[in-house]
């Protein structure tokens, strides 16, 4: 009774926090001094197109629509959230016009959620795997090393580490592109090997990170861990290293870090946009870039209102997980 | 079984060196009972991680030898071995219930699991539910329904997890089973079941079964014989109705006269005063601060633990 209460209260805080969200996201360009459809009007007479008044004033009308900014304030914010909800639709892009948002944002989505997943997978492997090894055998050579690279790497920022990966792989030895481009025939093993290609780069500055930040702290608990009554029981036992650490520390470790990777998701999400912009993949975060410097509103709109859903809904559905793989919690 | 010689054990450095189990001599039999008795910090689980080989958390041996024969009741093939190579015959011929049930148990796996885990393969033939149901049965014995196989040790209450690994170590069938106060957060009535179920296990396998507990009405019970041990020493070892009877050592004297008896008034004969600390033990008798008995030799000269009758020892200058 008491899980299910929890559950109420993470949901009806997930509705508030996307809500607060995409208020935000609503107002604060409404409150900014340029006016978006002057712009675009500014940026259509100034490509030299001629334009009597009613023409101009046809077009304003028409972006004003376009852009959800007829009527009062209020009934802009609701026809913006109606939209979102039930459609999902951002409008047209200013930069790429008429192309809808939503278009560009399925286009982005799998590029960003292929490097995150991937990313975050490999760095949680290998994390974990390091991290136990270090907190078990503490005194070992290749223990030091890998802690020592861990807390050298961990505090260094997403965007430093992978500027300086680029510079090295791609300009002073170019292994890999410098800019992204893609080839072969959709799914088929060259493009697959061309995405790999291209999100190599990318892919490590986030794991390389991420891979410290693992370390560090799987290593804490297994430590602590390998101290407690029922790892000496085990041991006692007469289980061996390997079942002692795949049994009974790892799934022990690993729990209280699912509540951590919940509150990691936001970060990474925001590593992985720095990095997009960096490398020029073309993800979630190279679309937000382009927004911003073509001062492209439904796009930023779009793009951000849905990295604040997604990111929502991720630390969410982690949250709700824990207690379905922690027993101690689920009983309650 | 296993032979104690002159075995000195205990944490920290050499310099400063904690000796739980100093100079103790003791020889645990085949087929019997052996009770460990004496006041908190005496050194009995010591004794008991020194006799399971288990050096680990800060324990180190500093001297003496633990040597171990045990024989197979279905080969006759008997295995030799020295105390650091004990951890090769843990639970297949030794297993150990440590003190106290609090965290002992993986706290986010089911007990089956937990008592499956570590099973020799001996104990493992047949199916899965064959298996399972041998567990059902055994658990029956100890007043344990089937549920607690598929519950977690936060759900069962600190009896419960007591008995589970009392349990869990007896399942095994080992030739040694080593109880540090198996029964400790046990009411009478439980704690009861547990023994004449240990016992009856016992005398079953014809093993051993080394029990450790401060509650001398414990060793009464159930133990064959009973060794009592001081600040780290041995002071007494002997039959467990002889020493109950007769003791010799003052201190054992003074332990027994200490217990509550039905139907005797007056006040009991406490014992005065608190144990020597293990870091710096007094030279001589350590009990000297405390023996009603004490003379001038007691402080100087410590007594050897010798038998005083057949099978029974004591370390005492005077009796
Ligand atoms: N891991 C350890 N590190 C350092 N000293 C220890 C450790 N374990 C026990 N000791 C010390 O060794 C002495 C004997 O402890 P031990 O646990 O063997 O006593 P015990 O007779 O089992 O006591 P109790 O009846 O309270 O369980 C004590 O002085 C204790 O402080
Ligand atoms: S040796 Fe002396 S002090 Fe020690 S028990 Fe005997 S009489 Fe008491
Ligand atoms: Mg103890």
């Amino acid at each position: 009774m008491r899980l299910l209460g929890q559950i109420a209260t993470r949901l009806i805080s997930y509705v508030l926090v996307i809500a607060f969200g995409l208020t935000v996201v609503f107002f604060v360009p409404r409150f900014a001094p340029n006016d978006p459809v002057e712009a675009m009007l500014a940026q259509v007479s100034s490509q030299g197109a001629y334009m009597d008044a009613a023409q101009a004033d046809a077009l304003r009308a028409s972006l004003t629509d376009a852009f959800g900014l007829k009527g009062s304030m209020l009934t802009q914010y609701w026809n913006f959230i109606k939209r979102i909800v039930l459609t999902g639709d951002f409008g047209p892009s200013l930069a790429m016009y008429p192309t809808p948002v939503s278009q560009l944002i399925a286009q982005a989505l799998p590029w960003t959620f292929g490097l995150l997943l991937s990313s975050t997978l490999i760095a949680w492997v290998l994390g974990n795997f390091v991290g136990l090894w270090a907190g078990w055998r503490p005194n070992r050579a290749s223990s030091r090393i890998m802690e020592g690279l861990a807390i050298i790497v961990y505090p260094i920022p997403y965007y430093i580490l992978a500027l300086v990966l680029s510079i090295l792989f791609s300009y002073i030895w170019p292994i890999f592109p410098l800019t992204a481009s893609v080839h072969g025939a959709p799914w088929s093993f060259a493009f697959i090997r061309s995405v790999i290609w291209n999100s190599f780069l990318p892919a490590l500055s986030i794991v390389l990170v991420v891979f410290g930040w693992w370390v560090i702290s799987v290593k804490a608990q297994t430590t602590q861990l390998a101290e407690e009554e029922f790892v000496r029981y085990s041991r006692l036992k007469g289980l061996g290293d390997g079942r002692i650490l795949t049994r009974y520390i790892l799934p022990n470790a690993i729990l209280p870090q699912i509540t951590f990777l919940a509150l990691q998701i936001g970060l990474m999400f925001n590593g992985a946009i720095v990095t997009e912009i960096l490398f020029e993949y073309p993800g979630l975060g190279h679309l937000i870039y382009t927004a911003v410097i073509q001062g492209d509103y439904n796009l930023l709109m779009g793009t951000i209102s849905l990295s604040i859903v997604a990111v929502a809904t991720a630390t969410m559905i982690i949250d709700l997980t824990y207690p379905l793989l922690d027993p101690r919690i689920r009983a309650r | 079984m296993i032979e104690l010689k002159n075995v000195r054990a205990g944490y920290g450095t050499p310099d400063s060196f904690v000796a739980a189990v100093d100079d103790v001599s003791l020889t645990v039999n085949d087929n019997e009972i052996l009770g460990i008795a004496g006041e908190s910090g005496c050194g009995k689980s010591t004794l008991m991680r020194t006799l399971y080989g288990d050096f680990s958390g800060g324990l180190k041996m500093a001297g003496g030898q633990v040597t171990g024969r045990f024989t197979d009741p279905d080969s006759g093939r008997t295995t030799t071995s020295e105390a650091n190579r004990f951890q090769d015959l843990w639970w297949d011929v030794m297993s150990y219930v440590p003190q106290g049930s609090m965290s002992v148990l993986n706290p986010i796996m089911k007990i089956e699991k937990q008592i499956v885990d570590a099973l020799p393969k001996r104990e493992k033939k047949g199916s899965k539910a064959e298996l399972r149901q041998r567990i059902v049965e055994f658990l029956a014995g100890f007043g344990l329904p089937e549920t607690v196989l598929d519950s977690y040790p936060h759900q069962l209450s600190g009896g419960m997890r007591q008995r589970v690994l009392v349990a869990i170590a007896a399942f095994v069938r080992p030739r040694l089973i080593l109880a540090d106060e198996p029964t400790t957060a046990l009411d009478v009535v439980v704690q009861k079941r547990i023994l004449l179920m240990l016992v009856e296990i016992q005398r079953r396998l014809k093993n051993t079964l080394v029990l450790v507990s401060h509650d001398l009405g414990v060793h009464y019970q159930i133990t064959d014989r009973i060794a009592i041990a001081y600040a780290g020493k041995i002071v007494e070892v002997g039959p467990t109705a002889e020493v109950f009877e007769s003791p010799r050592n003052p201190y054992t004297e003074a332990l027994i006269g200490a217990l509550p008896r039905v139907g005797q008034k007056g006040e009991r004969v406490g014992l005065e005063g608190r144990p020597p600390s293990l870091a710096s033990p007094p030279e001589g008798c350590r009990f000297a601060a405390r023996c009603p008995e004490a003379q001038a030799i007691c402080r100087k000269v410590s007594p050897p633990l010798a038998d005083k009758a057949p099978n029974h020892a004591s370390a005492c200058h005077f009796r």
